[in-house]
């Protein structure tokens, strides 16, 4: 019988930790459970991020999420990334390392977006083959999340909750639930999220994801720009109930309030772990005007890589 | 080449979704690029042959969801690399240079780290032709972006490049202690953080005025003129010294790993003075130079 978590620590309530908030964490030591950060801003820095993020190690759990892994794409694995990862989880002791069901670029481009796989045979032997290499690699922990998507295949055979089932089963890797992700691309593909989520392994799942997003009535964009919204809420409380309770992270990457309403945020999470807690929280889900629209403005995108921009005198 | 119905691989559907989504031209002209066309052959009116269509979107209108966040995710980046460019250009004209260059340089890396490193190298090849009454090798309006844009680079590139944050410098006193006579034979290890620049507009007099302007306000575009800047970063933020030929003369022949009065020799050369007021200048500088952190230590030969 499998461990819930795969047996791995459920860290508790998490924030992602980012540029705007350095300053705050690192004077007041705030009382967060655990910080997951963006690895690719970090694996390469000489400055202050690496010298800030080394501090909050020494204090905080950390886990790596990266956005450039790339491994649906059907271009070769970057070993040089992936050793510049390997560094990175040593220095920080990430508990473990995550990336997206997604591919970035094909023919040595990277798009910065996180690109659909079609759902199929062979997408799955591709993906699963290089999930093993990788975890051969790393030798560390590794988890793969559910991206937002915005279309679907028609060569896809599978659906896919069925896809990532498969998937960490054959490869024997983690997941990282990201429950907004469920409820947007359920939006945007006509599925049933509940579905979704109960169609999981969920002793396979080792984190959840909360975030915000933009509704524009017909279709909704993965913003993380905003406060987690009811149903998203209502999912999670599912999701809890399903795997036991696991390391659950907000994450906020545009329209970045102060740490503490982001930590504010997170916690709210608390009242969807018990069932006769209090209701949803009043975050009833705001629906925009699509671009173009009369009152419409213009269209938020999604950010995968957030950037930390220099200091300059 | 897949025809219409075939088995597609997952190769070809993935080279063929990139084409589409970073055409220029959007979905439609994506579908139909030649690129896209020799990947899966198909009009824009059967694009749900590959992509299907949602209860409220068509499969083009689906597409455009990445097409248009591929190059607005992208603009924005640029556009937070050199704010003071995009505040010279204003935003449209910046939005046009960085779309074409987002075009000839698309990113090929892992960070969007790089993603501006070769702006400045993509408007010098696209600079225009100098006008028929300008003379040859003319400083002109387009130097001026050139110039701004290296510098904004740079900046970057000293923010979270290597740095000496923590770790021993040359002092004033190690260097006053070091034998006078062996001066002109030692060498000083600069930080690895020192940059100098050569610009031909006075782009780090521009940058401070640009970031001072308020609201609404525009700084004025300077006209040329040689301007010599040393970046380094202490303490993690980056610093600015605005510097004399001679000065850039000095600094650039000890970053070169040429021996201190070489180094000397080749700002005398330049700086007309005569050798007691260079004696007094120079005593200045390193006093400066020394009290900013420019160098790790001193060396003899």
């Amino acid at each position: 019988m499998r461990l819930p978590r795969l047996g791995y620590d459920n860290l508790g309530l998490g924030v992602g930790l980012r540029s705007t908030h350095f300053d705050y964490i690192l004077k007041n030591q705030p009382e967060v459970d655990w910080f997951e950060v963006i690895s690719e801003n970090f694996i390469d820095s000489q400055g202050r991020p690496r010298y800030v993020l080394q501090q909050i190690a020494e204090r905080y759990p950390v886990v790596m999420h990266g956005v450039s892994l790339s491994i649906g794409s059907t271009d070769p694995l970057d070993f040089e990334y992936l050793g510049k990862l390997k560094r990175l989880a040593r220095e920080t002791n990430a508990q473990w390392i995550s990336d997206h069901l997604c591919w970035t670029g094909i023919l040595g481009r990277n798009t910065h977006d996180l690109l659909p796989v079609p759902f199929t045979e062979a997408t799955l032997r591709h993906v699963v083959e290089r999930v093993r290499t990788l975890q051969d690699f790393l030798e560390r922990p590794f988890v793969l999340e559910n991206p937002s998507s915005y279309i679907t295949f028609q060569d896809s055979t599978m659906d896919e909750w069925e896809f990532i089932t498969r998937m960490a089963e054959e490869a024997d890797c983690g997941l990282l639930l990201d429950v907004n992700n469920v409820y947007v691309s359920s939006f945007n593909h006509d599925m049933d999220p509940d579905q979704f989520i109960r169609s999981l392994p969920h002793e396979r799942i080792v984190q959840f994801h909360l975030a915000g997003h933009a509704n524009y009535t017909k279709y909704i964009i993965d913003t993380h720009d905003n406060h987690v919204v009811d149903p998203v809420w209502e999912l999670y409380r599912t999701a809890h109930q399903l795997t036991g309770g696991v390391s659950t992270l907000l994450e906020w990457d545009a329209n970045i309030p102060p740490f503490p309403v982001v930590h504010a945020e997170v916690l709210k999470a608390k009242r969807f772990m018990g069932e006769h807690l209090e209701p949803a929280a009043a975050d009833p889900e705001p629906v925009l005007a699509a671009s173009g629209e009369e009152g419409g403005h213009h269209e938020a995108v999604f950010h995968p890589l957030h950037q930390i921009l220099a200091e300059v005198e | 080449m897949s025809e219409r119905g075939a088995p597609r691989s997952l190769d070809v559907v993935q080279r063929w979704f990139q084409a589409v989504v970073t055409h220029p031209e959007g979905v439609e002209g994506g579908v139909e690029s030649e690129e896209a066309q020799r990947l899966i052959r198909l009009n824009r009116s059967e694009l749900e042959a590959v992509i299907g269509r949602s209860r409220n979107l068509t499969a083009a209108e689906r597409m455009g969801i990445y097409a248009n966040a591929y190059y607005a995710r992208l603009l924005e980046c640029l556009a937070s690399f050199f704010p003071i460019l995009q505040k010279a250009l204003g935003e449209e004209v910046f939005e046009g240079f960085a779309f074409e260059y987002l075009q000839h340089y698309p990113s090929k890396s892992y960070t969007l780290d790089r993603l501006g490193e070769s702006f400045a190298r993509f408007l010098a090849e696209t600079r225009p032709e100098p006008e028929q009454e300008e003379e040859p090798g003319a400083v002109g309006w387009p130097d001026f972006l050139i110039d701004l844009t290296l510098f904004e680079w740079n900046l970057n590139q000293v923010f979270d490049g290597p740095g000496v944050e923590g770790k021993p410098l040359l002092t004033a006193e190690l260097l006053q202690s070091f034998p006078a006579e062996r001066f002109a034979e030692a060498r000083l290890v600069p930080v690895p953080c020192l940059r100098l620049l050569a610009f031909r507009f006075p782009i780090n007099a521009y940058y401070t005025a640009a970031r001072h302007a308020g609201e609404g306000e525009e700084a004025p575009i300077p006209d040329p003129t040689p301007e010599y800047v040393a970046l380094t970063r202490r303490d993690f933020v980056v610093r600015r010294f605005p510097l004399t030929p001679a000065q850039h003369a000095l600094l650039e022949k000890i970053l070169a790993g040429a021996p201190v009065g070489e180094a000397i020799a080749a700002a005398a050369e330049i700086s007309g003075l005569d050798d007691e007021a260079l004696g007094a200048e120079l005593q200045a500088w390193f006093r400066l130079w020394v009290a900013e952190g420019f160098f790790q230590s001193i060396t003899s030969p």
